[in-house]
């Protein structure tokens, strides 16, 4: 379906995209003709590598942009060498496990990488990185080279790791390790700067950080497990696979590649709503953590991730396609949630609406039939208690919980984004409309 | 006195009574277990309890009589009295009134003159349902001024009647817990309901948008509420907090309305390929068809607007304060439950 016809199918995702693209205005635009050479090009590194991300750190406070930009940066540059299979083992296993220690030079690059390794303009450029990185406050430098040095280690790790580079990964708790180590270490980092910021409370680390599974974990791992659900097919073209062994193999006797096979496609599909049970055990403390952030720029930073990974994860759900090939979300999805996603409430309405598209597609046969059901309705109670007013009796007052102030004061940021989104809605009227005379009235005449 | 060297189960024979024997039964070390009842114990026991039949004594009588009633509480010489007595739903006034409010009357007044120091009450959830929706509910909700039913109004005339009756000063200590949804071996209605209405065919239509959260709680972990609570009233170091209070108690993992029947209908090896989906409002007006006709051809209406109201309305409770108070876990989860529900009812007793 080409690309007009498809817009055609979808008129609210064409209404949003055309918001987004030419109505909606950065919170803080980053004047690009203002930045120093070193700042320039560090932008343009960013551009290079994700032109997706680079959009969205962009239009961060000025008290973060620079900072993102760099922490950004520097984990693309570590992934950019783990990734690299020209590299020699020891030389990689040296630089993974010292690069935190390059942050501390005043000049180092690196042009070892193969030709054909896509990011590694990220290293050979890497002194405009560290002259940007020292012009850090030394706190936000002290965040960034710290999860720099855990993430290095955990590279290293997984690259000697035989049973894993052999067989995957084996229980849950490995799975949950390994997307710690990929995705998990961001949102420790992200967190740790948010914080210093002032743009959330600092119990938000300080009260989190010893927990078994604190919030900004949870951020981390919805998004990779997310990820490695969707990426099934592609995985094992690369000769690789993350999904757990502890689940898949109570649909597969025999190895996780036989759910490509015809007459396996129903105990592949049931694995696949196995995973995403697992990944939805994540979604409470997403919405915890989102209620926490109070800076405009940096919740929208936050949020827009998890609902584009709620909504690949009821795309992925029960859908045999994840088995044979890509699936994705359209762009116009893509629109209309970062769109919607700017407050609070319309993020737990995102949410809310992909959970009941799931459980609107649960076979009753499916294993987990219950199980899936009873963690949606967790969720929609957790829902309950972040806005409870509409459902008390009259006259009681709501539970005063953590929860429950945190998102009262983030309903004031929210109620500030109400104006700039019903302007938006009025421009794309009068437009529509003034398009819809233009249109018309040459054909009454 | 710390421990619980005797109690008295009163609705012992029933089948939320049955779980208290086997709740209490477990315990360690074990107190003597009497019941009183209008009936004797099942002559057979389903695989389900473990407890033995020989080690229970049964006390055959009228709850509303005082001499009854005293005569067991003094031989027994519990230190604990559970009262869970109380009539199905859908029988009328008078059988409420009698069982519900003056049958509990006199259970307060013997205990009173018979120095029993704890009374744990089987209240019910219900109490502060009206047909309106129950969101996350805990014990701070009102008490509707405009009863739901009968039923309702005479279990919480009873639940007030023995939380006021609470008198410490005199070392008599009093509970209610409000359990939600009761079900499990012995259950008459929720399960064995909707296995006949899967027999019926009538599993293929859905009232509602099935978005509303309903509590099912498991009568073993209800039991076990109760073990909990006189527990708790026994301890001085815990009894001041917990005494003269109500408890919401469920299995803390409610679910949609029709997702639950669908798993107990799939246990069963059912499974609906199409399922017709009726709106509330056109369900509503089905219902009263449905009342319509029957009344014409002087049948019972297998489906009224109360029913639809009653499966389309949200009804989940905040369980916290039992969490915190009686130190209260559903150790048994809905599956399990529903499992061991089914497994006593292909025992067919």
């Amino acid at each position: 379906m080409g690309k007009v016809t498809d817009w055609a199918f979808h008129p609210l995702e064409l209404k949003s995209a055309i918001i987004l693209k030419c109505l909606r205005q950065p919170l803080f635009p980053l004047a690009e003709s203002s930045l120093s050479v070193t700042k320039k090009r560090c932008y343009e590194l960013l551009n290079l590598t994700s032109r997706s991300f680079a959009a969205v750190i962009k239009e961060l406070h000025p008290e973060l942009r620079d900072v993102i930009m760099i922490f950004y940066l520097v984990l693309r540059a570590l992934d950019t060498i783990e990734d690299d299979m020209t590299l020699d083992t020891k030389l990689k296993m040296n630089l993974l496990r010292e690069f935190d220690q390059k942050l501390d030079l005043q000049e180092w690059s690196f042009d070892g990488n193969g030709p054909d390794e896509k990011d590694r303009a990220v290293l050979v450029d890497f002194n405009y990185i560290l002259y940007e990185y020292h012009a850090l406050k030394p706190e936000y430098q002290k965040v960034i080279k710290e999860v720099t040095k855990e993430m290095g280690n955990g590279m290293a790790d997984y690259i000697i790791d035989e049973n894993f580079n052999l067989n995957g990964v084996e229980t849950i708790k490995d799975y949950d390790k390994y997307c710690h180590y990929v995705a998990g270490l961001v949102g420790v980092g992200l967190t740790q700067l948010i914080v210093i910021a002032g743009f959330a409370p600092k119990s938000l680390y300080e009260d989190e950080k010893d927990a078994e599974l604190p919030l900004y974990e949870s951020m981390g791992l919805f998004l990779q497990k997310t990820n490695i659900i969707r990426d099934y097919s592609e995985d094992l073209d690369d000769g690789r696979s993350f999904w757990p062994k502890e689940i898949w193999s109570k649909y597969s006797s025999t190895k996780l590649s036989s759910f490509r096979e015809p007459d396996q496609t129903q105990k592949g599909v049931e694995c696949i709503n196995d995973l995403v049970l697992n990944a939805l055990g994540h979604v409470e403390d997403v919405l915890k953590y989102l209620s926490c952030i109070h800076e405009q720029s940096t919740f929208q930073f936050c949020a827009i991730p998890q609902v584009m990974a709620i909504a690949t994860l009821a795309l992925v759900f029960n859908n045999p396609k994840v088995l044979h090939g890509n699936v994705k979300i359209r762009k116009g999805t893509t629109c209309y949630l970062i769109l919607h996603s700017r407050t609070l409430s319309g993020c737990v309405n995102i949410f809310e609406y992909y959970l009941r598209d799931i459980r609107k597609r649960l076979p009753v046969s499916d294993p987990n039939y219950l199980k899936i059901n009873i963690q949606a309705a967790k969720i929609d109670k957790l829902i309950e208690t972040m806005y409870p007013d509409d459902n008390l009796p009259k006259g009681l007052k709501p539970l005063d919980t953590e929860l429950y102030s945190k998102v009262k004061e983030r309903t004031k940021y929210d109620e500030a984004m109400e104006p700039i989104q019903t302007s938006e809605e009025s421009k794309f009227f009068s437009i529509f409309l003034a398009l819809l005379v233009v249109v018309v009235l040459p054909l009454l005449s | 006195m710390s421990e619980i060297s005797s109690v008295l189960l009163i609705g012992g024979s029933g089948f939320l009574g049955l779980h208290l024997i086997q709740q209490f039964y477990e315990l360690s070390p074990r107190p003597s277990i009497h019941v009183f009842d209008v009936r004797p114990l099942p002559e057979k026991l389903s695989n389900q309890f473990t407890f033995k039949l020989d080690d229970i004594q049964v006390h055959i009588g009228d709850l509303t009589s005082f001499e009854d009633v005293q005569k067991a509480i003094k031989v027994s010489g519990a230190n604990v009295v559970v009262h869970s007595a109380s009539p199905m739903h859908g029988q009328n006034k008078e059988i409420y009134d009698l069982v519900n409010v003056k049958g509990t009357r006199n259970v307060i007044d013997v205990c009173k003159n018979t120095n029993v120091n704890i009374l744990v009450y089987t209240s019910s959830a219900g109490v502060i349902f009206n047909g309106q929706d129950v969101h996350n509910a805990d014990e701070r909700w009102p008490i509707p001024e405009v009863p739901m039913d009968a039923y309702n109004e005479t279990k919480f005339t009873a639940e007030d009647m023995v939380l006021k009756s609470n008198d410490p000063e005199n070392g008599f200590l009093t509970v209610a817990l409000r359990p939600a949804g009761i079900f499990g071996p012995g259950d008459r209605q929720l399960v064995p309901g909707l296995r006949a209405v899967a027999k019926l065919g009538q599993s293929k239509f859905q009232l509602g948008d099935n978005n509303n959260l309903f509590d099912w709680t498991y009568a073993g972990n209800v039991a076990d509420s109760h073990v909990l609570a006189a527990q708790r009233l026994l301890d001085p170091a815990t009894a001041k907090e917990v005494s003269g209070e109500a408890f919401f108690i469920t299995n803390d993992t409610p679910t949609y309305f029709w997702s639950l029947a669908r798993t107990v209908w799939k246990a069963d090896g059912h499974i609906d390929k199409n399922v017709i989906v009726l709106k509330r409002p056109v369900a509503i007006l089905a219902g009263y068809l449905s009342e319509f006709f029957s009344k014409l051809l002087g049948k019972e209406p297998g489906l009224t607007p109360f029913r639809v109201k009653i499966v389309c309305a949200s009804r989940y409770h905040n369980i916290a304060k039992a969490k915190k108070l009686l130190g209260y876990e559903p150790r048994v989860d809905i599956e399990e439950g529903i499992k061991r529900t089914l497994a006593w009812m292909d025992e067919d007793l």
